[in-house]
């Protein structure tokens, strides 16, 4: 849990010191990323408790969700359909669904 | 802590590339706070469509003037000259703005000129009328031209060298919300005045009325340039 945590403060540290910005435009795209790489860390977390963690999959994991998520945004863009909001949503339940299997380990341990 | 045997690394990794995406993204919402609000997208793309519309009335107005005849145009231009100078009175939407005197008592040691209306207070709302596309304005009956004063005399105001006491009465042709909205600004003429209990009322109206300017025109010491002198 501490390398984790290191891992996320240093991240931060690094977006902070280099003034690195997104276009206006694509400030959507980067948030839908951003919530796919959440999900992706809370489900790695969940697999780890669970002793199922697999390195492969997390990874190609991570990259096709905010890939998959960031397309998802474009096309809807294109079609003028809010595709955005079906990502949010599909990521925000599962992150709530992952925290909440979490948090019962934590309970039962 | 968290029972997490596996993937420490492979998470710790992830972690790092989310926290860089938090912190970019962190900044570019504050930006976009901060640099462009969304209003004023709007109100430079309503501006634009009003310029256009503008434009093309220009246009159609040039085609007109080309048609008409010299003397038609000529008639025309005499019209618009005459209500620019105020010789003629004029009616059209706008509002009418009553001013008086402050009701509230002076408190002792303050200076009770505070709550009475100057040649200042009438001309700041006048500058600011005209500012805001005001095409006509008149003080208690007395037609504002070129060469009207707005002056103190005493506990009067002068208008056109006739003198007024309050309440003043402000008739003003233009569009009546953008001229009522000028006067009521946040920080605004109003708000300064009201903040001594100067009493303002704005009414909008269809159709207000704005008299002529009664006085004559006496040129002493100016004549016309001959044409082609600068």
């Amino acid at each position: 849990m501490v390398l984790p945590i290191t891992g996320l403060i240093i991240g931060i540290v690094i977006g902070v010191v280099f003034p690195i910005t997104v276009p206006l435009e694509y400030a959507k795209f980067m948030s839908v990323a951003l919530l796919a790489s959440l999900d992706s860390v809370f489900g790695g977390l969940r697999a780890g408790i669970e002793e199922k963690f697999d390195n492969t999959v997390f990874i190609t994991g991570f990259f096709t969700n905010a890939l998959l998520a960031a397309g998802l945004v474009y096309i809807g863009d294109r079609l003028g359909i809010d595709l955005y909001y079906v990502s949010l949503l599909a990521f925000g339940l599962r992150i709530f669904q992952n925290l909440a299997i979490i948090r019962r380990y934590f309970l039962k341990k | 802590m968290l029972p997490i045997k596996q993937g420490q690394f492979a998470i710790a990794l992830v972690c790092v590339v989310l926290g860089v995406m938090l912190a970019v993204q962190f900044r570019t919402t504050q930006d976009i706070r901060s640099s462009i609000p969304y209003q004023r997208v709007e109100d430079l793309s309503q501006r634009l469509s009003q310029t256009e519309k503008e434009r093309d009335a220009l246009i159609n107005q040039v085609q007109e003037l080309k048609r008409t005849s010299g003397a038609e145009a000529a008639s025309k231009e005499l019209e618009r000259v005459r209500m620019g100078a105020g010789v003629i009175a004029v009616e059209g939407p706008g509002i009418i703005v009553t001013i008086d005197d402050s009701k509230r008592p002076s408190k002792p040691g303050e200076n009770p000129n505070l709550y009475l209306i100057h040649d200042d207070d009438i001309l700041k709302v006048i500058n600011e009328l005209w500012a805001a596309g005001a095409e006509a304005i008149s003080i208690n009956e007395q037609r504002l031209i070129a060469s009207s004063e707005v002056r103190c005399a005493g506990p009067t105001l002068s208008v056109n060298n006739s003198r007024y006491s309050p309440p003043y009465e402000v008739r003003v042709i233009g569009e009546p919300t953008t001229l009522e909205n000028a006067l009521k600004m946040r920080g605004g003429v109003i708000e300064t005045l009201q903040f001594w209990g100067i009493q303002v009322t704005i009414k909008k109206q269809d159709d207000v009325k704005v008299p002529a300017y009664k006085g004559a025109f006496r040129f002493e010491f100016a004549k016309p340039l001959k044409e082609g002198g600068n």
